[in-house]
């Protein structure tokens, strides 16, 4: 029997494992997969909300679900302007290296 | 009737139109078709290096103004110790000025004695007084208003004549004075500030007539701004001295403005009958306060002690200007002021007239002490006028139930005897400026004039008389009423001041006189002519010098004689009784007391052998002591510099250690606070996306375990 538990056990497990390849990975693009992965992890959760929440109108317990959906509409748009930015970057110094991209600073 | 006082503003502005047409009009004239060397000078370059000449004390300065300043090429006599630059002969331009100057001012003295003899004989003008202009400019309370009443008549005639006479006289004493239309100009600008405070029906308006005296006395004390100090004479430069007044005078303007400013708060007005209407509302202790702080402002104006120092100083101006500044136009206002608000005095405690009696007959006494050693000619009127003032504010201290008719009374009749004795020192020096080609004022270098300029001396010596209270002039009248009333109150510390007050004024005086006009081998005992001590051969003056002094002479015997005044200042009041007045004791008492001081002076000048009089004083421990006290001003100014060096420039400096380490400090180190700990906390942004990402999620994990034991421990 699938309990709302699972669902927020699953989604707290992909967040961290996304968090950590946000945080570990040098590469620019396993970075942003981490990402992906942690905006995923979100949507879990707000499905799983919405799914086992019965006792609200109709008009508001799809709301968890449309969140997903504008989430998931995101995502793609800033994988796009992302993705864009890290072939900019690599033209400009040769590199997708997080590590070394760090002129924004004092 | 009623149109002559409706139209009694015009007298107010007369003085103000005379200015602006000397200023924009007729200098501008004398400037320009006055011959500057080679190089025609314009009106611009004529004036910066007026301003220059103003500004610097150096030798240059003075070598540039002497020669080509507004004054034209004319060579400076070289003998001429006097730096005031000379013209050969005055321009048509200038003559002009001093004629409209004249004109205008002889026309507002006209109006002001028709408005005195219409008004004394009609008897139409109601004791409120008229309102003449009113203009209220949105802020209610605000007015600039200005009214007729009798006490403004009175003050008024004194105003106008003393300066038309004292304008006719400087014709004569300025008449190679490079700046003639200009010293026209601003005593024209000063009868104006001292009608504006005549006329004023509010405290606001006398308040700016008040600070207009003080800047018109500033320029005309100051007119010979290139004048260096006599520091063998104890003289000031005249720009230092007239800054003095000016500094001297704001101090008492802080307890006059603070004091308005009370009286403002309680009654919600400026304006003087409403705030005597509405006295009763205010607390008396208030008020008194209130009122005390007022006479602050008529002890600096007036000079009285302790802010007394500015008026000797005042002297390095030309003697015409320390005529009006001494009789008509500045002195007299802090008088005028007082009795002015005088229902304020008498409605608030008695400790506030009894300050101002009290302050008058110390400075009276004060100042007469100093008068009897000084040798400056004219230094010895200043001090005599100190003296004097401090019998009006002691006559209207203990008025009583004649209210502020004494102290005006006395205020009138000195205002022409002394306006004489000022004419008349000042025709003594100008001509000994053309016998000596010097500036003398030192009376030891003067000494049987009597024969050599007749007009001066008879008219000094009817001055000297009438100043002394001599019976049956002028000064009598006013000043036995004040020590009669003083005994009338019971109040023997002031009627043994204003008593042996004075006998020192009738002994200083004479001996003034003696010195400057008489002399062991002169006539009449010693009276008239005599040796005179100084070079060259002194001559009377011309008659626009003289003239004056003449008409002035009648005016100090005979203004005494106005019985009327007390009742016309103070309607209500009775008359000058002059039977009564003959008829009691402490009047022949006080008569006795002055024939002593006037006997006792030429015992000493006339009889004595200046050798052995001063041979006496100096043999004398005490007596020498004395001499140097009183001769050095009770080392007052002295004292001033003691304490302005010391203790007000000590405290400034503590104030600007303050200022630097402490106010400075608190922010400079606000600022290298921010400053030392940004250096360091600086290295936490490194760049790195991934670092941020750290303290981002770090600080979410600790802020959510903080929450969640706060939850679990705290609520559970």
């Amino acid at each position: 029997m699938l309990t709302l538990n699972h669902f927020l056990v699953l989604g707290a497990i992909l967040f961290v494992i996304g968090l950590y390849g946000a945080i570990s990975k040098r590469n620019a693009i396993a970075v942003l997969m981490g990402i992906e992965i942690m905006l995923n992890a979100v949507n879990i959760t707000l499905v799983g909300f919405s799914f086992f929440n019965q006792t609200k109108p109709y008009s508001t317990y799809l709301t968890g679900q449309i969140f997903a959906i504008f989430i998931i509409t995101v995502a793609a748009a800033e994988a796009a302007v992302a993705l864009a930015m890290v072939i900019a970057i690599y033209r400009k110094r040769n590199t997708v290296d997080v590590g070394e991209i760090d002129v924004l600073k004092f | 009737m009623e149109l002559l006082y409706q139209y009694s503003w015009l007298i107010l502005f007369a003085p103000l139109f005379a200015f602006a047409v000397i200023i924009f009009g007729t200098r501008v004239w004398d400037l320009q078709s006055r011959p500057l060397g080679e190089a025609p000078a314009s009106q611009a370059e004529a004036h910066v290096v007026e301003a220059h000449g103003a500004e610097g004390d150096e030798p240059s300065a003075h070598s540039v103004s002497g020669e080509h300043g507004e004054h034209g090429d004319y060579a400076v006599n070289p003998l001429d110790d006097d730096e005031d630059p000379k013209v050969a002969h005055l321009t048509p331009g200038a003559v002009v000025s001093g004629y409209a100057a004249i004109v205008i001012m002889a026309l507002a003295c006209i109006y002001s004695w028709a408005l005195l003899l219409g008004s004394l004989f009609t008897g139409t003008l109601a004791a409120s007084g008229v309102a003449l202009i009113s203009y209220d400019w949105g802020v209610p309370g605000y007015t600039i208003a200005f009214h007729l009443d009798t006490l403004a008549i009175a003050m008024m005639v004194v105003v106008t004549s003393v300066t038309l006479l004292v304008q006719i006289y400087s014709q004569g004493y300025m008449e190679n004075s490079a700046g003639y239309a200009r010293f026209f100009s601003y005593l024209s600008l000063f009868a104006f500030s001292m009608l504006v405070i005549v006329f004023a029906q509010n405290f606001l308006v006398i308040f700016i007539g008040w600070e207009l005296v003080g800047l018109s006395s500033y320029l005309l004390i100051g007119f010979w701004i290139n004048k260096r100090a006599r520091p063998d004479e104890q003289r000031p430069s005249p720009a230092s001295a007239s800054l003095q007044a000016f500094v001297v005078n704001r101090v008492g303007d802080v307890g006059f403005i603070i004091g308005i400013m009370i009286l403002f708060a309680n009654t919600h007005s400026f304006d003087f009958a409403y705030i005597f209407g509405h006295v009763g509302s205010i607390d008396k202790a208030l008020l008194t306060t209130a009122m005390i702080l007022v006479f602050c402002g008529a002890v600096g104006k007036s000079a009285q002690v302790p802010l007394h120092v500015w008026l000797p100083s005042a002297m390095e101006g030309p003697t015409p200007v320390s005529a009006l500044i001494h009789a008509a136009t500045m002195v007299a206002a802090g008088v005028y002021m007082v009795a002015r608000t005088y229902p304020l005095f008498a409605a608030a405690g008695p400790q506030a007239l009894g300050v101002v009696a009290w302050v008058g007959a110390i400075t009276a006494l004060f100042a007469a002490t100093i008068a009897l050693v000084q040798s400056d000619f004219k230094r010895v009127l200043a001090f005599s006028t100190i003296s004097q003032l401090g019998y009006m504010f002691v006559g209207l201290g203990v008025g009583g139930d004649l209210g502020r008719g004494p102290g005006m009374f006395h205020l009138f009749t000195h205002a022409f005897f002394k306006a004489l004795l000022f004419l008349g020192a000042g025709s003594v020096l100008h001509s000994l400026h053309h016998a000596t080609h010097r500036e003398v004022q030192d009376m030891r270098q003067m000494g049987g004039l009597a024969t050599r300029m007749p007009i001066t001396a008879i008219t000094w010596l009817i001055a000297t008389l009438a100043i002394s209270g001599f019976p049956f002039f002028s000064g009598f009248y006013s000043k036995e009423t004040i020590i009669g009333l003083t005994l009338e109150r019971g109040d023997w510390g002031l009627y043994i001041i204003t008593l042996g007050t004075a006998g020192l004024t009738a002994f200083y005086m004479l001996r003034a006189y003696i010195l400057a006009f008489g002399g062991r081998d002169g006539a009449l005992g010693g009276l008239w002519g005599g040796t005179y001590r100084g070079e060259g051969v002194p001559h009377e003056s011309p008659p626009t010098m003289t003239i004056p002094l003449i008409l002035l002479a009648i005016f100090a015997v005979f203004a005494g004689y106005w019985v009327g005044f007390f009742s016309y200042v103070q309607p209500g009041d009775p008359s000058l009784n002059i039977p009564g007045l003959l008829g009691s004791i402490d009047t022949w008492v006080g008569v006795i007391v002055s024939l002593a001081g006037l006997g006792v002076a030429y015992w000493m000048y006339c009889r004595l052998e200046p050798a052995r009089l001063h041979a006496v004083v100096e043999n004398n421990a005490l007596l020498r002591g004395l001499h140097r006290f009183l001769y050095n001003r009770y080392y007052v100014d002295e004292f001033y510099d003691w304490l302005i060096k010391y203790v007000v420039l000590g405290l400034a400096h503590v104030a600007q250690a303050f200022d630097t380490y402490v106010v400075d400090g608190i922010v400079n180190g606000a600022a290298s606070l921010v400053t030392f700990f940004g250096s360091d906390l600086r290295r936490v942004e490194t760049g790195r996306v991934q670092s941020y990402m750290i303290g981002f999620f770090g600080g979410a994990a600790v802020l959510i375990v903080v929450v969640i034991v706060l939850v679990t421990f705290v609520r559970g």
